[in-house]
């Protein structure tokens, strides 16, 4: 048997071969010819390799997010009841359903505290949009700077900051961004003080949201409060790597959908407490 | 079928799928959530895979299930809820690649192909990839391969569907996925030692 045909039908040979041993005039050739020997091996370690790549990424939480609020806005959501306990026992640890609360009676002191969640959420667009259109700067004089406030979408696209709005929300949630993307490395020595008192300060923000989410119960709260570690998570990360990369583009856009994905997380608990 | 050699044999999960299932199609979020996370990595590195792009790959991910989804009141359990999904997972992210004209399995590909072929070069060393391969490596090599050539490694050595499953799904013959398979893991033998040999000189 050549070389040549060998090659040919080496792959068919091998998905057949579940056994490892090829037919006897092909295991023959393998045997004595050294480099059909090694295609082989290396054919199959491609296999056997690319197998592992099923299911090895994991999607960012914000597809989970979109996929929830298209199936609320098509009404294929029709029942928010807590799936049962029995259910929810044996699932495996990664399945952490988003426990969407029966209807909540709200108060309107309940309502009138969840206002808020909307301009924090419209801000934290606007603070994302602040934070890939422009560059990083020194720390002072970043701080210096009005945040913006209140963004429409087409604004928060084109990275425009507009007149503060509801200002003392908005400075709340754009001290994050304002304050990540001063970044490493600008030599400025106040950097991790005012680093700190701006995850201080988010951190409050943060709590807020939970404590408003929580009088839906306390399962709904553990989600949305994993939903949150893992946003705010993304954010960090991205931000740090702008602000040692701030000209890579893609990096800046993943920064932006970060902060959207935060935006939609506070608009879905605005949507279902109203 | 061999799309679901990954499915969910263990009975617990089975179980929780299941029962899921029923819940979503009583409109359930929860279980709509549940279903998601349980499948959520297969579909979305199945679309990555396919189409080397995160925030595509995240919005073809987002369209499978919404298909799932509104169609689960007519899931009956003739075959694996798995299977299903990961089947129209792959009918929109082909349906996607042929919107934007790119080439699932196509002639002219195979026959550039066959051109470039990568050649043994026999007598010479260092043809072998040393029994290991880095996975970022592979997986950087995959999206080098071309659309057509992807598509069939993707499927059957990724995702584990057969030349019939394949021919079925990309339209094509079952001798043309083989070849197509055999000519794509060649052109990764080649990528994965010119990466080796790159890193080698770097450093």
């Amino acid at each position: 048997m050549k070389c040549s045909e060998v090659e040919r039908i080496l792959s068919e040979v091998l998905d057949g071969a579940s056994s490892g041993t090829f037919p006897t005039d092909v295991d023959a050739h393998v045997k004595s010819c050294p480099d059909c020997s090694d295609l082989a091996s290396d054919l199959k370690l491609i296999a056997s390799e690319a197998r592992q790549l099923a299911a090895s990424e994991e999607p960012a939480p914000r597809v989970w997010l979109r996929i929830a609020a298209e199936l609320r806005a098509e009404g294929l959501i029709r029942d928010s009841s807590i799936i049962d306990s029995s259910t929810r026992d044996s699932e495996p640890a990664f399945a952490r359903p988003v426990i969407v609360p029966v209807p909540v009676p709200a108060s309107p002191g309940w309502r009138w505290s969840a206002l808020w969640l909307a301009p924090v959420a419209a801000a934290v667009l606007a603070a994302g949009a602040y934070v890939i259109g422009h560059k990083p700067a020194p720390q002072v004089a970043k701080l210096q700077v009005p945040p913006p406030a209140v963004a429409s979408p087409a604004q928060v696209t084109q990275a425009a900051p507009v007149p503060a709005a509801p200002q003392q929300v908005a400075k709340k949630s754009v001290a994050p961004a304002g304050g990540n993307v001063n970044g490493a490395g600008n030599g400025n020595e106040t950097g991790p003080a005012v680093e700190a008192a701006v995850e201080a300060e988010a951190s409050t923000e943060d709590q807020q949201f939970l404590s408003v989410v929580s009088t839906l119960g306390p399962s709904t709260r553990a989600t949305y409060e994993n939903q949150l570690k893992a946003v705010n998570a993304d954010i960090r990360e991205t931000q740090a790597y702008v602000d040692r990369n701030p000209q890579d583009v893609d990096a800046r856009q993943h920064l932006m959908d970060a902060y959207q994905q935060k935006a939609l997380l506070y608009q879905i608990a605005l949507d279902r407490i109203q | 079928m061999a799309a679901g050699k990954g499915d969910l044999t263990d009975p617990k999960q089975g179980s929780t799928e299941a029962e899921a299932i029923e819940q979503a199609k009583q409109g359930h979020e929860a279980a709509f959530e549940v279903l998601y996370h349980l499948h959520k990595r297969r579909v979305y590195s199945l679309c990555l895979r396919m189409v080397s792009n995160p925030a595509q790959a995240e919005d073809l991910a987002q369209e499978a299930f919404l298909q799932l989804f509104r169609k689960i009141s007519t899931f009956r359990g003739e075959s694996a809820f798995s299977t299903w999904l990961h089947r129209m997972t792959v009918n929109v992210v082909l349906m996607q690649l042929r919107k934007k004209g790119l080439p699932v399995v196509s002639l002219e590909e195979t026959l550039e192909a066959e051109d470039e072929a990568p050649r043994k070069e026999f007598g010479t060393k260092d043809l072998k990839l040393t029994g290991s391969i880095d996975r970022l490596q592979l997986q950087r090599a995959i999206d080098r391969l071309p659309p057509g050539y992807k598509t069939v490694f993707v499927l059957h050595d990724v995702e584990g569907f057969e030349h019939n499953e394949i021919a079925q799904l990309v339209g094509c013959s079952i001798g043309n996925s083989k070849s197509q398979l055999h000519k794509a893991r060649l052109k990764l033998r080649e990528y994965l030692k010119f990466m080796r040999a790159e890193k080698a000189k770097t450093g």
